[in-house]
């Protein structure tokens, strides 16, 4: 019965998808064995990244104040920081193992909306901002690593700059502006200081843009879970300090060529040990814009095996409608507005209306939960109406 | 005792995968109780559930997805809320709130969804018997396009 699971799904990639959704929906069965489900800390990805992304920005507003973008200092202030300021290394850690917690904490996010199809219909605006948000978080964990110019930091820098180069055309004006000049100076590292801080803040632009469509976004975990995971992060800069990689500072002189790798930032620049810089480059690229693609370009289903769940989007039964404003606050993606009401509507109730509901069809998803709002018959989903409902409870009651 | 019983049930689709536990809109292994599928526990209007408890359905309830995982985000929750009202309601009218269920089940808890539903049947087994059906409900859709208000039936 229930289209989810029988899915006829047709073609590998549908029943791949159908096979993640179900996999998803297990683990959700094991984690809820263990918390009750309002605190399953997987229902709260996004809530989580968010925690952690203010973490970053705390503990990086602290940082910033001590560090000096320059050649020369910009590798003994972060020294200074660590060791002579009270607590800087441990913040330092905080900013180090957050900035994890907040990469891992997207990817799950992003993985389990995929694989749960809550891309569908007018949801793509989160997908999209949230496509951009994970590209600007992997960058700006990148120039992280840059600013401490330590050896490891020089070596990306050049690796980063033969990627640039690899790009057609345009390779050589775009090292240009990222290095500032022909050769790394002074005035690199004000640019990638520019180039952590700057897309940081752009960040809020994008979760802006990530929340303006949903009605009260679950911006922060359940209570526990933000002590947990801000404890967590705590503790881990106590326990593992980020010192405890003894890379030295980066000189002229030095030509690096190993470093300690970091999971979460820097697999592009592991996979220039196998690949050319090029290929790298065009493998990013072609992440990025399939997962743009990846709300238009394929569904799970075909609308026909999405049965009820696709069942047009909501339609306001103008005469009926009083202008309650009930249905506008339920609606769960801001798909209904109030308008003021060109004129009385045609039942006795909806006589007096001073507004009436309008539903913007480009936001509305097909989920009906306004029909269940309304307590006026003023609202239908156009290929499932009360008729057909109350049809069968008719069915139901008289077998 | 649970033969004679009807209850509807509206599941949401998302919610607990239901071909393996029913057949042509009933579940198997309670016969009485009908199932009808809805694109979000959020869509069920309280007033089918009334209605259906006037037509002569000895219970009604809705499931949807465990809280915190509605598909569409909210739709469970505002259920759970349009049922807590729905059961005062109907409270003053005499009518058991246990008649009234609200489940959250994912798609693979169909055995505790089937433990639920049998326990949520035998709880109004117990009850005493319900008023008889009230007159036949009302008229199924409101036409507002042609009746002006003064030729309303
Ligand atoms: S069906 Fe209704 S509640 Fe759902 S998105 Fe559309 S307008 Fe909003
Ligand atoms: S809930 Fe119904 S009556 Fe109230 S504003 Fe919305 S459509 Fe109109």
């Amino acid at each position: 019965m229930s289209t989810v699971a029988t899915g006829q799904a047709s073609g590998r990639y549908a029943r791949l998808m159908t096979s993640l959704l179900r996999g998803t929906l297990r683990l959700d069965v094991l984690v809820n064995k263990l918390y009750p489900t309002d605190f399953n800390p997987l229902y709260y990805t996004g809530g989580l990244s968010n925690l952690f992304l203010f973490t970053l920005v705390l503990s990086g507003i602290f940082l910033f104040f001590y560090y000096d973008a320059s050649l020369g200092e910009s590798f003994a202030s972060v020294q200074y920081l660590t060791d002579r300021v009270p607590y800087g290394g441990i913040v330092r850690g905080v900013h180090r193992y957050a900035a994890d917690g907040f990469i891992v904490g997207i990817l799950l996010h992003l993985l389990r909306n995929w694989f749960t199809d809550r891309h569908l219909f007018a949801r793509d605006n989160p997908w999209i901002s949230g496509m951009f948000l994970l590209l600007f978080a992997g960058f700006i964990g990148f120039t992280g690593y840059q600013l401490v110019w330590d050896e490891r930091a020089q070596l990306l820098t050049s690796m980063f700059v033969a990627m640039l180069r690899s790009i057609p055309a345009a390779g050589a004006a775009l090292t240009r502006l990222f290095i500032g000049g022909v050769g790394i100076s002074d005035g690199t590292l004000v640019r990638i200081l520019f180039l952590h801080i700057g897309p940081a803040t752009a960040l809020y632009v994008f979760l802006w843009w990530h929340y303006v469509r949903q009605r009260h976004p679950k911006i922060w975990p359940p209570g526990v879970w933000v002590l947990f995971c801000v404890g967590l992060v705590f503790l881990l800069a106590g326990a593992v300090p980020v010192t405890r990689e003894t890379i030295p500072a980066a000189t002229p002189a030095a030509s690096p060529t190993r470093f300690p790798m970091d999971v979460f930032f820097l697999i592009p620049f592991w996979l220039l040990n196998f690949l050319p810089a090029g290929v790298v480059v065009l493998l990013l690229v072609a992440l990025f814009v399939g997962g743009l693609a990846i709300p238009y370009a394929s569904r799970r289903e075909t609308p026909v095996e999405m049965g009820v769940r696709h069942s047009g989007v909501a339609q306001v039964i103008d005469g009926n409608c009083t202008g309650c404003e009930l249905c506008y606050y339920d609606c769960p993606y801001n798909a209904i507005v109030m308008v003021p009401s060109p004129g009385p509507g045609l039942s006795k109730a909806a006589a007096n209306r001073s507004l009436l509901a309008v539903v913007i069809e480009s936001r509305c998803v097909e989920c009906g939960i306004c029909i269940g709002a309304c307590p006026f018959e003023a609202l239908e989903l156009p290929k499932f109406l009360e008729r057909d409902v109350l049809r069968q409870v008719g069915e139901a009651v008289q077998a | 005792m649970t033969q004679t019983l009807k209850v509807v049930g509206f599941i949401c689709d998302w919610s607990v995968d239901l071909a393996p536990l029913s057949d042509g809109g009933r579940l198997r292994e309670v016969p009485g109780v009908r199932v009808i599928r809805v694109p979000c526990s959020g869509f069920v209007r309280p007033n089918w559930l009334e209605d259906a408890l006037n037509r002569g359905a000895d219970g009604v309830f809705v499931t949807g997805c465990p809280y915190g995982d509605c598909l569409n985000r909210e739709g469970n929750f505002l259920m759970r809320d349009r049922i807590d009202q729905l059961r005062r309601r109907l409270q003053r009218r005499k009518v058991d709130p246990a008649r009234i269920g609200m489940l959250a089940f994912g798609l693979h808890d169909g055995a505790s969804f089937l433990a639920e539903v049998k326990a949520f049947v035998d709880r109004i087994a117990a009850l005493p018997p319900a008023p008889p059906a009230r007159a036949a409900g009302r008229a199924a859709v409101t036409q507002p396009a042609q009746a002006s208000e003064g030729e309303r039936p």
